[in-house]
């Protein structure tokens, strides 16, 4: 690309935002993500593995580094209520869980997406009990999809920080005004260090603007009625508004995203999904979260071997980038779907983004085939070779042959 | 305000007839008839005035009194879960603190009030407002108690009195009491729970006069987390004819089934003793509510005993049922 | 063909009740070969003591059960009624259940040639004064009675539940006949009283069935509110404004709900008597509704659209005959009491002694456990010129 003189000074500013480089895990990179945000309020309850965000806060508001109330709640569901309270006076809040704890204050998080309230919570996806166990499986996170929440993955430590801005600035928009969940796998992505840039207070500045709920404050000078009762004359006016500012969340996001490049550098070339190596791709594998690192890795060698491979990682669950996805999948003879999580006794007995992403593509006249993967549940990882055994098995799909498996699971001793 | 309106001080409600004349939760909510439970929101709101928040846990006071999308409320006030009384007072007096320390609010002093009911803050969200009452925010915790869960249409809670009626202990033809538990004593156990917590109070909104409103001011006066439990007769699920609502409430405290008191800094202080003119026997409030129609003399004679034990046995008297001769072992 | 038959009772004090009638009548028809079944209204759960509610039973002859149910179940209310049955006559006057419905007509259900069978000691002429005016002739039936209050665990017995449904069969006997009430009734209670209580109810209401023309009755001001499409209040959607902050002294001049007055709740209203108001404020501070306007003589005005008729003012007012509760069916209006007391004083006493007349409706403590009427006693005016308002 030619560079006019403007172009340099566009550079010259993206580079002055960024101020510099940590060693910091998936938890502390948030943290950070939560500092530049200028977080008001935060709630803390312990449970992994998600706890060292806050474990990460609480030394940075020991030391003078950000000005947070700190609530040490003394459960999940007090610690959602008191975050979507905090959010309720116009306070940014944030909060967190993981797993079981996650699913014990549910019922928070379902008002507080209704309440249209935007406060951003970090979920370090772990497996539900019981057995008790530690390991990444998405689907504590992936119960929020129907529920009117914001739902996105980081795949590094790096986007995770920087989703803590994009987040809090698509939640907060007055065309959305939703809660955001930002979900990292456990264990790879929470408890792993990384070198990662940290953004100056200034770029941030600019890029999100102070929090401001309108006429939905609750303070003294603006006397409001939150959520009075409804009967049946009203359920379904109420629900079609969440739908509308989730449809507008779309818009938003985009948005988001264009200006995060403008003043960060073109961190991201698409804002739902990530594309890799799709260009000329027939059989393709889309997954979520940090499964990106073995999956890219598996296609960048394939491809060595001549091989028409490409991996696409799914950011956004929720809003579901319908006609984004299904544009691009349309590309393509046959879809992998890797699932992190298990939709017990749905269609199949797959995934949960399997089930969305076939949804996704019925109305096209020409679809690619779909096949699921169910891998790495409770912690268990994926490696290299899984993500190159995933592709050729979804490359024979694309064959149509009939004798093709819908769903196969990867990594299970059998 | 734009209305010029004066702004209410936290003084000392001097006489009936000094009482602000001003409602803050106004006429046209879904209450029954001679609800107390509407006199404990009516009277809240009054003594606290307009620089006040307030959030109502599930239950009648929440779905009653906003009527499918109306509302009685003058003041700011958002609806929160059935269990999250205490983290919703935390949540917005956090809230605040962080906005104006950080200058994103004007400074003021703005009233936090939550108001829960006895199996919202007594049952399901006492953990909560526990949590509540160990911070250090300027935060008021209502729990309106009217002894059942009576917007589900009346079944027991852990503050039922012993032996009612309610949907889930009825009478039958074997068991004539299925509400077997004792009142569960809230007040109590959060005051002798947070020591630092500086204000504790059981009231009533209608008997003594001014009671509830004073304790709300009071509370409000001496800051930090505190707590108010109030008595409210409830013309549905005790059955009785609204016109009594008073009536039963005044009964209820004379009888001494429910104690009267303050926990100021620890100290014990009697609104109401019903021991100086003596106690009304509790068959005498028993008898006029239709969820004791079944009861026989022995349950009313059991009833009578705890209520003897409470003022006369135990180390503080409705307050704490200790019973160690602790005093007489120190003289 | 369906039949539908509404209860209108009060909240709580007639759950019982009507829930009672809704039942005995599934019971009778489908012991007559009939197809029926029975619901409340879903919305009016949870009640609360005085507020007006619905119960429906639905009954057919050529219908298969889910056909019955496909037309009559799934549904919030019903679109029209052969017989609106109300159990307190108070709400004739209108009902409003919840916000956002609006004070409705007691008939509004009431199709061509149906009926309004209503438990009353009035005249069916001093109710039609009350009555909103249909376009179609239907009938209004009385049975003479009071309306029979209870509570969620002592019931009243008096009767009105078997005399009810003599009524029913009588004005519509294709929804069950007298022959089978009775049978239920003696077969269920083995108590001949009950059957004949039905039996004379029947006999009784057959002589008290009077067509009522198309035009008769009042226009209705009361408008019926228009629910906004989605769209419309996005901006109000989760949250709504509060009532403005607003007070004087004087009548109406505290600021209220005006989208939900709920007066319709009250069977009986306060009438003061202002001249031997001692001032001690507790009407006005126990109402926990709110309903008295302090005034700038020191007295209390009370606002009947908001009253909700609970009887604690006059209970806890310590002057006798102060504030006496008088059945709301003498009430045309509800205009400001003091205004008028201010304008005309000795014509407003005359008034208020006129409307509470002799009788003193008397609620024991327990409201299933009686019901008495005592004799008021007239206490003269007290009016000193220093305290008489020019």
């Amino acid at each position: 690309m030619k560079q006019t003189e403007t172009d340099t000074a566009v550079l010259d500013q993206r580079l002055a935002a960024w101020d510099r480089k940590e060693l910091l895990n998936g938890c502390q990179a948030v943290a950070q993500g939560v500092r530049l945000a200028d977080v008001d309020v935060i709630s803390a309850y312990p449970i992994r593995p998600y706890t060292e965000v806050m474990d990460a806060l609480s030394k940075l508001i020991a030391d003078g580094k950000l000005d947070a109330e700190y609530i040490i709640a003394d459960s999940e569901h007090s610690q959602f209520e008191i975050v979507k309270h905090a959010s309720s006076v116009g306070a940014r809040a944030f909060a967190g869980s993981s797993g079981t704890g996650w699913m014990y204050g549910f019922e928070a998080l379902v008002v507080t997406a209704t309440d249209r309230l935007p406060p951003l919570f970090l979920v370090g996806n772990r497996a539900l009990d019981d057995p008790g166990a530690f390991g990444v499986e998405h689907n504590d996170a992936m119960a929020l999809r129907d529920m009117g929440w914001l739902l996105c993955w980081a795949t590094t430590a790096q986007e995770a920080l920087e989703h803590v801005l994009i987040g809090y600035r698509v939640a907060e928009d007055s065309r959305v005004r939703m809660p955001m969940a930002l979900a990292m796998d456990g264990a790879f992505l929470t408890h792993s260090q990384h070198m990662v840039q940290v953004p100056t207070e200034e770029a941030v500045a600019r890029f999100l603007p102070r929090y401001d709920l309108g006429p939905r404050r609750l303070h003294p000078d603006n006397p409001i009625s939150i959520a009075p009762q409804v009967n049946e004359d009203w359920v379904m006016e109420l629900r079609r508004q969440n739908w509308e500012a989730a449809r507008r969340a779309k818009g938003v996001i985009v948005q988001a995203y264009q200006e995060f490049n403008e003043i960060f550098g073109e961190r991201y070339a698409t804002p739902f999904f990530s594309e890799f190596m799709t260009d000329d791709a027939e059989t393709v594998l889309i997954g979520v979260g940090a499964v990106a690192m073995p999956a890219r890795t598996a296609v960048r060698r394939l491809r060595e071997q001549g091989r028409k491979v490409g991996y696409i990682g799914l950011r956004w669950f929720r809003p579901f980038p319908t006609e984004e996805l299904r544009e691009c999948l349309s590309r393509f003879r046959a879809v992998g779907v890797l699932d992190r999580n298990f939709a017990h006794g749905s269609p199949d007995c797959g995934g949960i983004v399997l089930h969305d992403v076939r949804s996704c593509l019925y109305p096209l006249a020409s679809r690619p085939a779909v096949v699921n993967f169910i891998g790495g549940l409770g912690g268990r990882d994926i490696s290299i070779a899984d993500c190159t055994r995933m592709l050729e098995i979804t490359g024979k799909a694309a064959e149509r042959a009939g004798d093709e498996e819908t769903v196969t699971w990867i990594g299970l001793r059998e | 305000m734009s209305t010029g309106l004066p702004v209410i001080k936290y003084d000392k409600i001097k006489g009936v007839k000094n009482t602000p004349h001003e409602e803050f939760y106004t006429s046209g909510h879904r209450t029954c008839q001679g609800c107390e439970s509407a006199m404990v929101m009516r009277q809240f709101a009054k003594a606290s005035g307009p620089r006040t928040i307030a959030t109502g846990s599930t239950g009648c006071m929440y779905v009653a009194n906003t009527s499918y999308q109306t509302t009685p409320w003058i003041i700011p006030w958002m609806h929160t879960q059935l269990g999250a009384g205490g983290a919703s007072a935390v949540g917005m007096a956090a809230g605040l603190r962080a906005l104006m320390r950080k200058g994103k609010l004007p400074e003021e002093k703005i009233n936090v009030i939550n108001f829960s009911g006895d199996l919202g803050g007594g049952d399901m969200g006492l953990s909560g407002v526990s949590g509540a009452l160990q911070s250090d925010y300027d935060l008021l915790i209502i729990m309106y108690d009217n002894e059942s869960a009576a917007n589900t249409d009346i079944q027991a809670t852990g503050l039922t009195t012993y032996g009612a009626q309610t949907t889930f202990t009825p009478p039958g033809q074997k068991h004539r009491i299925m509400a077997r538990r004792w009142k569960k004593n809230v007040a109590g156990m959060l005051a002798v729970g947070h020591p630092t917590c500086r204000y504790v109070a059981t009231a009533s909104a209608t008997y003594p006069a001014l009671d509830f409103l004073n304790k709300v001011r009071k509370a409000l006066a001496i800051g930090g987390p505190t707590f108010i439990h109030t008595f409210d007769p409830c013309p549905k699920g005790w059955d009785f004819h609204p016109r009594y609502s008073h009536e039963l409430g005044e009964l209820g405290i004379k009888s001494g089934i429910f104690p009267l008191f303050e926990v100021i800094d620890g100290k014990v202080i009697y609104s109401y003793d019903p021991r100086k003119k003596g106690r009304v026997p509790v068959r005498e409030y028993l008898e006029k509510q239709g969820r004791f129609a079944h009861l026989v003399d022995e349950d009313v004679d059991y009833i009578q005993q705890m209520v003897d034990k409470m003022w006369e046995e135990w180390e503080v008297p409705g307050v704490a049922p200790f019973r160690g001769n602790l005093n007489s072992a120190q003289k | 063909m369906i039949k539908r038959v509404e209860v209108n009772y009060r909240g709580i004090f007639q759950k019982s009740l009507g829930k009672y009638l809704g039942s005995d009548i599934v019971m009778i028809a489908s012991r007559m070969g009939k197809v029926a079944f029975s619901n409340g209204r879903y919305s009016d759960s949870p009640e609360r003591n005085g507020i007006p509610c619905k119960y429906f039973a639905f009954v057919a002859e050529d219908l298969s059960e889910e056909e019955l149910e496909a037309e009559c179940g799934a549904k919030l209310d019903i679109d029209e009624a052969d017989v609106s049955v109300v159990v307190d006559d108070t709400m004739v006057k209108g009902v409003e259940p919840w916000g956002w419905h609006g004070v409705r007509p007691i008939n509004e259900k009431v199709h061509e040639k149906g009926c309004l069978l209503v438990i009353t000691r009035h005249q069916p002429e001093d109710l039609l004064k009350f009555i909103a005016k249909k376009p179609y002739p239907y009938r209004l039936a009385t049975l003479e009675g009071d309306a029979s209050l209870a509570g969620m665990w002592v019931f009243k017995d008096d009767l009105t539940r078997e005399r009810v449904l003599g009524a029913i069969a009588a004005v519509d006997p294709g929804i069950i006949s007298i022959e089978a009430v009775e049978a239920y009734l003696l077969d269920k209670t083995k108590d001949a009283r009950r059957a004949g209580a039905a039996r004379e109810a029947y006999e009784a209401t057959l002589r008290r069935v009077r067509l009522v023309k198309p035009g008769e009755g009042i226009n209705w001001s009361h408008p019926v509110p228009v629910l906004p499409k989605w769209h419309e209040f996005e901006d109000t959607g989760i949250a709504v404004p509060a009532v403005p902050r607003g007070f004087k002294l004087g009548p109406r001049g505290q600021g209220r709900n005006d989208r939900f007055k709920r007066g319709t709740t009250k069977t009986h209203r306060p009438v003061i008597r202002f001249d031997l108001c001692i001032e001690c404020t507790l009407c006005w501070l126990e109402c926990p509704d709110g309903c008295f306007d302090p005034t700038e003589d020191g007295l209390y005005d009370v606002n009947y659209e908001v009253c909700v008729g609970c009887h604690k003012c006059a209970e806890v007012c310590p002057e006798p005959e102060c504030i006496v509760m008088v059945d709301e069916l003498r009430f045309e209006n509800d205009r400001s009491p003091w205004e008028h007391w201010v304008r005309d004083p000795q014509g407003y006493i005359r008034w208020a002694e006129e409307k509470k007349g002799k009788e003193r409706v008397h609620f024991p403590v327990v409201t299933g456990t009686g019901r008495e009427v005592r004799e008021g006693t007239y206490v003269p005016p007290k009016l000193s010129g220093a305290e008489t308002p020019a």
